[in-house]
């Protein structure tokens, strides 16, 4: 009885909460509504500012990028002494939880690191937390200094329905392209060569998995980095184009088409016969690379950023050659820049921000990059290495850019594709998904996607 | 209680037992209690103020940042809002969308399996242990009491680390499986699909049989001896004296021990997020961290409060079924 | 009681089993935390403590778990104190409905209560804030306290209070006198409870400071592993260094702690 009377009272006390509470989010701004300066109101004078501190987060934690950053901030902190960096790096995913989080709050950074992906700079250009930098790119001439196919993949109308054009919301600084690397002392005990087809690769992966090694290394426990290995892979049975569509979120491709099913077969197959070892969804990303620098594994189909680290372990035995030509006859892998540095739009110190922006990509900071053992996303040709990985790396990003196609991650298509494609592969690959759901599956968002804008 | 693993949430839960069963009546002073002279709240307190002067600093904190909100939530989930921006008014649309919701569902069964690792194990392991140490003669019981309950203070990111380690394909885990021939055991126990729940779930027994060890020992040790020493004139052994005597006397101390760790199960926050994010797939996904992922990650806070009023439900459902079984009479 | 040997011995295989599995992971940590890191020669590391400590900021991490689990403990014993004096000893209206108002308070989930919280705060501004990350917290073990404390006000005997006010003892003076005094070890153990759930909390510290200005020590740890993933050796040392405080703090009141959790749960 008591409790009965209780209860009462209780949500007699709750109905009048909800009457005083205000409906979430009606005082927010209206989405859709950030902008930036216009050329000619942008502000360049940094040192007329005082004394500043900017703060910075980036996610590059890893060794050569986190030396180029560093080195990149003292000379800017030399160039502009009023100006003191405040940095603060983390994980790729951490800093995306964070961002998530922290950008619609009033404490932001200055400078901040974004995924290109619709669920990340697409959602918060849509919130109207980013700054346009169109002005800043007119007047301190980005749009010379980049081509136009890196610019496009940091633009976005301002509802952020259109990717690839529209306002100019970041700038990347880094070179990306996803490769194979291998070990040359593995291959010759196998005496195996240096694939050139996919088909050969193929043969490879069973040659060695017979002979008793592991052939391919994938530490996946975060369900992004299959991504990494099947972007490549799907080239080889679908037509570069059309991956183009499905990576970006436009309309006009399917992904229960049968190249796409027979590349998730593939997938199911390595996964299925232990290709990828015992356990690569049980396996972190970076313990994975580290274990195939002590000798586990003869093929790791991974990110450029991941050389200059293995190097340091494996030194001249380490390799890297562009994914072989995809069914279109070119090669196509994925790749492009590094994460592009945005302003967001509650930055205290925008003025300084862009100065640190523009320092941060111009000619001087991708020597530096380079010289720190990275990629820089410009001038690869001029600043490659004469030796090392980074040498052979520097030449696959060239021949990709220039004469083939550099295919977008997969998981900019939507808001929700980087969620679904991660589920989807750990479930191809652990064998709990059959391709044919797998394809429905991730076809199931894209289209939903597409069909609504 | 802000962490789920929180030991001493015991005597605390049963509160929420009697509370439960209707007997949160107005405060007694206990036995004996003070004549009533001109009807004062207490011998000391003058004024009818004043048990309210007392009270209200911290029922104002309490209610602004624990009640209040959670009728926020409940509102929240009337409306479909990303987060930022304004917010449309659906009804109970968010909670139709769970029923038909694949993820929300397996979450809900994943919690299931949780309370099995989280709450019966324990709870078995427990009432052994504790019946090993209430039959005495155990030299050192100080240390083994410390030592078994040690888990249960270190933060449950140290103890994420720590198992993410230990259940790595190369970790230890199956470094021993290896080493005693049963490769076939061995694998990646966070990146199975069929393994990482129990994998999850046994860090929970391991975190939690401490707790109720020591719950069930503080109820034991109210156990007379004479009691222990009739049943063994006629002739007991340590199985039927513990059936007899030790069972029957721990039951308001089982369903504590159980309130608090299925609690502690339904809200495995930390440890998911720390150790597999809800994957493989979806495979390890649970209610508590449904409601972080679908608000901060999919932006999608109307649903993500829906999942937490239903989590809360769940709890209070939970809570008051064992309450009420383990208080029917015998 | 007397137990034949066989079963003694048992009973120590039993126990000795499990106290094993309790301290196995502890021990693993351990052992890996002076491991070599990657590309280092083997023997035990010391070092790779000072270099967790320098990388991972724990410094400025434990700083503010300090920091805020101060505040927690204070505000919540201080008003625990106070709700627990009013539910334990006096009689008034409402109280009927007051006290299971604040049990319900047990049954939270953290995780109902932080997405209101964080738009809300947001809204006002408060978020990246210590009051931020404090209050919540601080709601959350009043439930408890004034719980707990109540149990503790009720089992003394009604002849203090009555002693107190023939000495002319107003309410504030009989509780800080008499009461409190009188109730210290279930203070004691309530301030390590309070104190141990702080430092250990994580949900609540990572949505309610975003900005990472006031990142506290679990989630220092949280984001040293993103980032140094393949270093478990440097990782467990990390991990060392945000449990130890606590381990300290528990085996040095470790007698008194579990007395007075055995003593509290059987208080009615």
């Amino acid at each position: 009885m008591r409790r009965r009377a209780f209860l009462g009272q209780a949500s007699a006390v709750g109905g009048l909460g909800l009457l005083a509470a205000c409906a979430p989010g009606s005082d927010a701004p209206e989405p859709g509504s950030a902008t930036g300066p216009a050329a000619d109101e942008v502000d360049k004078d940094v040192a007329a500012l005082g004394d500043v501190t900017l703060t910075v987060w980036d996610q590059e934690v890893r060794g050569a990028q986190n030396d180029a950053i560093t080195a990149l901030i003292e000379s800017f902190q030399q160039k502009f002494p009023n100006v003191t960096v405040d940095r603060h790096s983390q994980s790729f995913d951490d800093l995306r939880q964070q961002t998530a989080l922290a950008l619609s709050g009033n404490d932001v950074p200055d400078v901040l690191q974004v995924n290109n992906a619709r669920a990340d700079m697409g959602e918060f250009v849509k919130a109207g937390q980013l700054t346009d930098l169109s002005g800043y790119s007119e007047a301190y001439g980005w749009e010379d200094r980049f081509p136009a196919s890196v610019l496009a993949k940091s633009r976005y109308s301002a509802d952020a329905v259109t990717f690839g054009e529209g306002s100019l919301w970041g700038l990347p600084q880094t070179g990306e392209v996803v490769g194979i690397y291998y070990s040359a002392a593995k291959l010759e005990a196998l005496s195996a060569q240096v694939p050139t087809t996919w088909d050969e690769l193929i043969a490879l992966v069973s040659a060695a998995q017979a002979a008793g090694e592991q052939p391919l290394v994938l530490g996946n426990i975060e369900g992004w980095p299959a991504l990494h290995v099947f972007g490549p892979l799907q080239a080889h049975y679908v037509p570069a184009e059309e991956i183009v569509s499905l990576g970006m979120g436009n309309a006009g491709a399917d992904w229960t088409s049968e190249g796409n099913i027979q590349a998730l077969t593939q997938m199911a197959e390595w996964g299925a016969s232990g290709a990828f070892g015992d356990s690569p969804n049980g396996q972190d990303y970076d313990a994975a690379w580290a274990a195939f620098t002590e000798g586990t594994g003869v093929l790791l189909i991974g990110g450029s950023w991941l050389g200059p680290d293995m190097e340091k372990v494996l030194g001249e035995d380490l390799h890297f050659m562009a994914p072989p030509a995809g069914m279109d006859g070119k090669v196509a892998t994925t790749g492009g820049t590094g994460l592009p540095f945005t302003i967001p739009a509650k930055a205290k110190n925008a003025v300084a921000a862009a100065a640190y922006i523009d320092f941060i990509t111009s000619s001087e900071a991708m020597a530096l990059i380079a010289e720190n053992g990275g990629m820089p996303v410009l001038e690869t040709a001029a600043l490659a290495p004469d030796s090392g990985v980074n040498k052979e790396i520097y030449e696959a990003f060239d021949a990709v850019s220039t004469s083939g196609t550099l295919l977008p991650y997969l998981d900019y298509a939507t808001p929700t594709f980087a969620d679904t494609a991660a589920d989807t592969l750990q479930g191809v690959i652990g064998g709990q998904t059959d391709p044919a759901a797998a394809a429905d599956a991730l076809q199931a968002d894209y289209g939903e996607f597409t069909a609504a804008s | 209680m802000p962490t789920s693993s929180s030991p001493a949430a015991a005597p605390a839960d049963r509160a929420p037992a009697r509370a439960a069963t209707g007997a949160g009546g107005p405060a007694q002073p206990a036995s004996g209690a003070p004549r009533r002279r001109r009807r004062r709240p207490s011998p000391v307190a003058r004024t009818a103020a004043t048990p309210y002067l007392f009270l209200l600093p911290a029922f104002a904190v309490y209610a602004a940042f624990s009640l209040y909100p959670l009728l926020r939530a409940a509102q929240f989930s009337l409306y479909d809002w990303s987060g930022f921006g304004p917010s449309t008014f659906v009804g109970l649309s968010n909670y139709l969308d769970l029923a038909g919701d694949a993820a929300f569902r397996a979450a809900i069964g994943h919690a299931l399996v949780l309370i099995v690792f989280y709450a019966v194990l324990p709870l078995i392991v427990g009432l052994v242990l504790a019946a090993i140490l209430r039959r005495g003669q155990v030299r050192a019981m100080g240390i083994f009491r410390t030592v078994i309950f040690l888990p249960q203070v270190i933060a449950l990111v140290v103890i994420a680390v720590a198992w993410r380690q230990i259940y790595a394909p190369s970790g230890p885990l199956n470094q021993a499986l290896r080493a005693l021939g049963l490769d076939s055991l061995a694998r990646g126990w966070l990146g199975d699909p069929g393994a990482a729940l129990p994998a999850v779930g046994f860090i929970g027994t391991w975190l939690e049989m401490g707790l109720v060890m020591l719950l069930l020992l503080a109820g034991m040790s109210r156990i007379p001896n004479d009691l222990y020493e009739a049943v063994r004139l006629d002739g007991a052994g340590p199985v039927r004296e513990f059936l007899a005597i030790t069972l029957p006397s721990v039951r308001g101390e089982i369903v504590v021990a159980l309130v608090l760790t299925i609690i502690a199960a339904l809200k495995t926050f930390d440890l998911v997020y720390l150790t597999t994010s809800g994957g493989p797939g979806r495979a390890t996904t649970v209610p508590s961290y449904e409601v972080y992922r679908r608000a901060f990650e999919l932006k999608d806070v109307g649903s993500a409060s829906a999942v937490a009023i239903v989590l809360t439900l769940l709890v209070f459902v939970i809570n008051l079924l064992v309450t009420r079984i383990g208080e029917r009479p015998a | 009681m007397r137990v034949s040997r066989a079963e003694q011995m048992m009973n120590y295989a039993v126990l000795a089993l499990f106290a094993l599995f309790a301290l196995a992971p502890i021990l693993t940590i351990v052992r890996t935390a002076f491991a070599p890191r990657i590309g280092e020669s083997p023997g035990l590391h010391p070092e790779n403590l000072l270099e967790a400590w320098r990388i991972g900021g724990f410094a400025e991490s434990l700083g503010h778990s300090l920091v805020v689990a101060v505040i927690v403990v204070t505000c919540a014993v201080v008003l625990s104190v106070g709700a627990g004096y009013a539910f334990g000893t006096m009689r008034f209206r409402g109280a009927g409905l007051l006290f299971p108002l604040f049990l319900l308070g047990l049954m939270i989930p953290a995780e109902a209560v932080v997405i209101p919280l964080f738009f809300d705060l947001r809204t006002l501004g408060l978020t990246d804030t210590y009051a931020a990350i404090a209050l919540p917290q601080i709601a959350q073990s009043i439930a408890f306290g004034t719980f707990w404390l109540r149990a503790q006000f009720r089992s003394l005997p009604p002849s203090l209070l009555e002693a107190a006010a023939l000495d002319g003892a107003g309410p504030l003076r009989a509780l800080t006198r008499v009461l409190v005094p009188a109730s210290l070890p279930a203070v004691i153990t309530l301030v390590v409870l309070v104190f141990m759930w702080t430092w250990n909390e994580f949900l609540i510290a990572l949505v309610m400071a975003p900005a990472g200005r006031l990142r506290t020590a679990p989630l220092g740890l949280a984001t040293f592993q993103g980032q140094y993933t393949a270093e478990n050796s440097l990782l467990a040392a990390g991990a060392i260094i945000v449990a130890l405080p606590m381990v300290i703090l528990f085996l040095l009141l470790q007698r008194h702690f579990i007395r007075g959790m055995l003593e509290g749960a059987s208080k009615e």
